[in-house]
């Protein structure tokens, strides 16, 4: 039978669930070319939170139900194509997931689900044409019911899954509701061929009509059972679920690995070694998510956008582990047809490990993002079994009364040194954040000279790779070298230098630039000024000689020929007059050395360039003396001027420090000491 | 220093203590097994002083005689102190033995019985430009050759030390990094101080996925550990925080536990080697605590198994595969080892 029109599926699934007053129904189509079972259609008849309508009259309830699953339909495909920014392109009156009942919300996941043939409830039905009925569905751990999260936070109990109409057609409900076979047939009858749109109830005389037979039951049975493995229960207790644990080898493998693509290694291992790990297997993350932590609500729309991406996240787990497991079971499932419950055994040991799938359906639906990150997870715990192989599996940490732990109590009287003051995580604080960045400033002091302007260049290597190191270290030297003897040279033209450091040398240079230039400025002033009073005397003199009035200063040459025509005494007087001018004018640039009135030493030391300058009292043999202390020093003069004035003594010495026998280097303030005790003071 | 209700606790038979000459920070197991070494176990101690010279020292542990026995001659000059050390995670040798370490930048050095070489500076910067020093890095125990490194300056480099030469390196984060784990032969995760643990494939560089960010906004996260035995686990602490936070690689965002029990901030965790489902931390209240993550949390978050207090504030731990029973705790400037 071939899917009948959309909106007659819409309407029997709607005439179907209010029928029986379920919460939901819908319908999942095999899509030819993928082979695998999709969400059709579907009628949600659920509880509502947010009534969000365009129309602002009142609309029948079954009109509004039909306008609500189509809301619902259209959040999923919004939420699915925009990640998780929140449309904005929605209209207003769209449901947003903030506004949808859990049970909303496990129909809205519905969407997102696929099976395969013989794969889930939705498979199963579809392959053994048989309807599958599944109480407890919130109950049951993901392993039988791939939507049980989702459904345990809808506190959807039921689902049945009905083959029909060529794909599976689903039910479910808040309420428990035993399996019955009435209902079955009662709801199958909406979806007939032929155009009953309510077809009269089946008569309770079922059981000519029943397709169910105990065996069927039975099986039905075993496959509510969840299958914990033998190792659960070692391990862990077992999920909230109160079907006895069914270690049947048989469940175990069949069941399995529909959540994690680890459970293939498991699995074998499992086949193969037994269940007698202590180590507990990569257990379906939704579950552990449960036990750990009560505040998480899976699918819930309650914490919407936060929790999307993660929602969407569980899902893509859930779907990028399915399709592979799926593959695998109806693999399994194919080779040994002629039993329902099939062992797997063989048909395990000889399956490959399946790599995680790339493309598949339900991940087009849903981020890259999910994607790239679900693939690395399932690399990670795909490797884990191989690593657990090799280390041991033994020992827990147990107490012992041999340890040097405590059991635990909560005393609090334990006298515990705590820092009350001081800063909680000190030396972890220092570590991360203060120990990185002294070795940047370290190779900041560590090469001084490289006062560069490229920022860059200030964190200069301090230990160069080896290769490159000799060459580096020397350039570096080099380098050094000429830079500290231009600063002694600076320093001897710059006169009041203070400190001997760089800093001051510049910054006193920097002052005594300005005062030069001002003075400039000044004298040029003056000297203009001054030449314009001689031109207006000269011109006043001039003017009884000529009957020119010279009115530009500058026209010396002239007035020069106007006086040489005026007479020699005027020359002479110009000519005097311009020197004196010329003389007041010339400025006063560098003091010239007044002879020195007082004893003056100053010491200069960057690294092993030295700067002496010397003014005072002379003796005979003072420079002799001098030098031959700096030789006691081991400071090796290379450049000596020296002047005697009035018996004034000047001198300026450059000289090189040298280490000492014990690699020590002379000092400034030694220098100056051991200088003033040998030079006559004036 | 001396606490008397719980030092009593240690006998010489549970505990064994080695006092250096200066704060120790950085510790380090050699994976080496002990029976297969003249003296021991080794143990490598990166010193904790404030200012430029630092060493880092070797010492071997004996667990039949309980003896830490001190190599004047296995002893290097290291600058300022070592953010980490760490031994080759596989070496079988008992010749030689790789120790690596990080500060201005990622070195190799080579441990003999009788003396302790340099054998690389491992320094990513092309030019004599900054090349940013390094807050932490781990060694790949299953692709051995693989070293990564986490930097002030947000990135995380990835080494080939065998060539020597820089394999990927990846701009990690917004803020500086302070941790990195490795998970798998090509995965790692790595925290920062814009409060993120994110997980990188080096399969696909251009993608990385927060798996946690930290509930105050840009609260830089300290320290990663990821459980060896179940990587679908990792733990965490925050900046002046007393919790640890556990988490699981599947749910991101989401934290799986947080262990709530010191009283002061948390300095270092450390998973237990031999079992999937212990941990242990240790902080500024002195107490190393041991917990076992049950599978169900009670109502009340969870529970210690076991505690230890020390004289002062522990600031590291160190767990290691090689000694199973022993925890090495550094506080002030001693190392101490604690039967589990």
């Amino acid at each position: 039978m071939a899917a009948p029109p959309s909106s007659r599926l819409q309407s029997m699934l709607q005439a179907a669930v209010q029928s029986v007053q379920w919460t939901y129904s819908l319908f999942w189509q095999l899509c030819p070319q993928q082979g695998i079972l999709i969400w059709a259609d579907g009628y949600y008849n659920g509880a509502i939170k947010t009534r969000k309508t365009v129309q602002p009259m009142e609309v029948s309830a079954e009109e509004a139900s039909l306008q609500r699953s189509q809301q619902l339909r259209e959040l999923y495909d919004s939420l699915s194509a925009g990640e998780t920014n929140q449309p904005a392109r929605r209209p207003c009156a769209a449901l947003s997931p903030e506004d949808l009942t859990e049970s909303e919300w496990f129909y809205l996941m519905c969407v997102s689900f696929s099976f395969q043939p013989g794969v889930g409830l939705p498979g199963k039905a579809y392959a053994r044409r048989q309807h599958v009925w599944l109480t407890g569905a919130n109950e049951v751990d993901s392993k039988t019911f791939s939507r049980a999260i989702l459904a345990k936070s809808a506190r959807v109990q039921t689902v049945v899954c009905i083959p029909l109409l060529d794909g599976v057609v689903e039910f479910g409900t808040t309420d428990k509701v035993p399996e019955d076979l009435g209902f079955v047939q009662h709801v199958k009858s909406f979806f007939t061929d032929a155009h009953h749109q309510n077809p009269p109830p089946p008569k309770p005389a079922l059981s000519e009509h029943s397709t169910s037979n105990p065996a069927t039951s039975s099986d039905h049975t075993r496959f509510h059972s969840p299958p914990v493995p033998a190792i659960y229960a070692a391990a862990d207790p077992p999920v909230t679920d109160d079907q006895e644990d069914d270690e049947d080898d048989e469940d175990d493998d069949e069941e399995e690995p529909e959540s994690d693509s680890v459970e293939t290694g498991r699995n074998s291992r499992q086949v193969t070694g037994g269940n007698t790990q202590a180590v507990v297997a990569a257990e379906p993350s939704e579950l552990m998510q449960l036990e750990m932590s009560e505040d998480i609500r899976l699918g819930s729309p309650d914490d919407a956008s936060n929790n999307l991406d993660s929602n969407f996240n569980m899902l893509t787990m859930g779907q990028s582990d399915n399709p592979a497991d799926q593959q695998r079971r109806a693999d399994s499932f194919r080779a040994e047809s002629s039993r329902r419950w099939p062992m797997l055994q063989d048909s395990f040991v000889n399956s490959s490990l399946q790599p995680p799938p790339s493309e598949e359906p339900p991940l087009d639906d849903l981020s890259q993002e999910d994607t790239h990150y679900s693939q690395t997870v399932s690399t990670i715990l795909h490797d884990q079994p191989t690593r657990w192989a090799d280390s041991s599996p033994s020992g827990y940490v147990t107490y012992s009364s041999q340890s040097a732990f405590a059991k635990w109590t909560t005393r609090v009287d334990h006298l515990l040194n705590v820092p009350a003051e001081g800063t909680s995580q000190w030396l972890l604080k220092y570590v991360l954040f203060s120990v990185p960045f002294l070795h940047g400033k370290y190779r900041d002091e560590n090469s001084p000279k490289s006062r560069d302007t490229d920022a860059s260049a200030r964190f200069r290597k301090g230990t160069p790779q080896d290769e490159l190191s000799a060459n580096h270290v020397l350039a570096e030297r080099r380098r050094r070298e000429k830079l500290n003897e231009r600063f002694i040279i600076l320093r001897s033209l710059v006169p009041f230098v203070t400190k001997m450091d760089k800093a001051s040398i510049l910054g006193d240079t920097i002052e005594y630039v300005k005062q030069l230039l001002k003075k400039i400025q000044d004298l040029e002033a003056r000297n203009r000024q001054m030449e314009a009073d001689q031109k207006s005397r000269m011109g006043e003199s001039l003017q009884r000689t000529s009957s020119l009035k010279e009115q530009r200063s500058g026209a010396t040459v002239t007035d020069r020929g106007r006086a040489v025509g005026s007479g020699v005494g005027s020359d002479k007087r110009k000519l005097r007059i311009v020197e004196g001018s010329a003389g007041g004018a010339k400025p006063k640039m560098v003091e010239l050395p007044a002879p020195p009135t007082e004893t003056s030493v100053e010491v200069s030391i960057i690294e092993s360039d030295a700067l002496l300058e010397l003014q005072c009292g002379y003796k005979e043999g003072l420079l002799l003396d001098i030098m031959q202390l700096l030789r006691e020093l081991r400071i090796e003069a290379t450049t000596v001027q020296s002047s005697l004035n009035n018996g004034a003594f000047v001198a300026e010495l450059r000289a090189k420090v040298r280490e000492s026998v014990n690699g020590k280097k002379a000092s400034i303030v030694e220098v100056k000491r051991a200088i003033n005790q040998i030079i006559p003071h004036l | 220093m001396e606490n008397s209700t719980q030092e009593s606790h240690l006998r010489p038979d549970n505990s064994v203590t080695y006092e250096s000459p200066y704060p120790l920070y950085a510790m380090a197991f050699s994976s080496t097994p002990s029976r297969i070494l003249h003296h021991g176990q080794r143990i490598a101690l990166g010193s904790f002083i404030e200012d430029y010279n630092n060493r880092v020292d070797i010492v071997s542990f004996d667990p039949e005689t309980l003896l830490i026995k001190p190599h004047p001659n296995l002893s290097v000059e290291h600058p300022y102190p070592p953010t980490k050390l760490m031994f080759h995670p596989n070496r079988k040798s008992s010749t030689s033995d790789l120790l690596a370490s990080s500060g201005d930048y990622l070195r190799l050095w080579e441990v003999r019985d009788s003396s302790i070489e340099p054998l690389s500076v491992l320094n990513n910067s092309k030019t004599s430009e900054f090349c940013a020093p390094l807050t932490s890095f781990d060694w790949n125990d299953i692709e051995p050759k693989r070293i990564g490194t986490s930097s002030i300056d947000t990135t995380c480099t990835i080494w080939d030390i065998e060539k020597g030469a820089v394999e990927t390196q990846l701009i990690a984060h917004d803020k500086e990094v302070y941790d990195i784990a490795w998970g798998e032969a090509r995965v790692f995760a790595s925290v920062s101080a814009d409060g993120s643990v994110r997980i990188f494939d080096l399969r696909d560089k251009e993608h990385s996925t927060i798996i946690y960010e930290s509930p105050q906004p840009d609260t830089p996260l300290l320290r990663l550990a990821w459980n060896k035995q179940d990587l679908r686990y990792m733990a965490t602490i925050l900046m002046d925080s007393n919790k640890v936070v556990i988490l699981d690689i599947r749910s991101p965002t989401m934290p799986v536990a947080e262990l709530e029990r010191h009283r002061a901030s948390v300095n270092a965790i450390a998973w237990a080697p031999q079992s999937y489902r212990h941990i242990c931390s240790a902080g500024d209240d002195t107490q190393a605590l041991i917990w076992e993550l049950p599978t169900v949390a009670g109502p009340n978050g969870i529970d210690p198994m076991s505690m230890y207090s020390a004289g002062s504030e522990i600031n590291q731990l160190q767990w290691s595969a090689a000694q199973p029973d022993w925890i090495a705790v550094a506080f002030s400037n001693k190392m101490q080892l604690l039967k589990v």
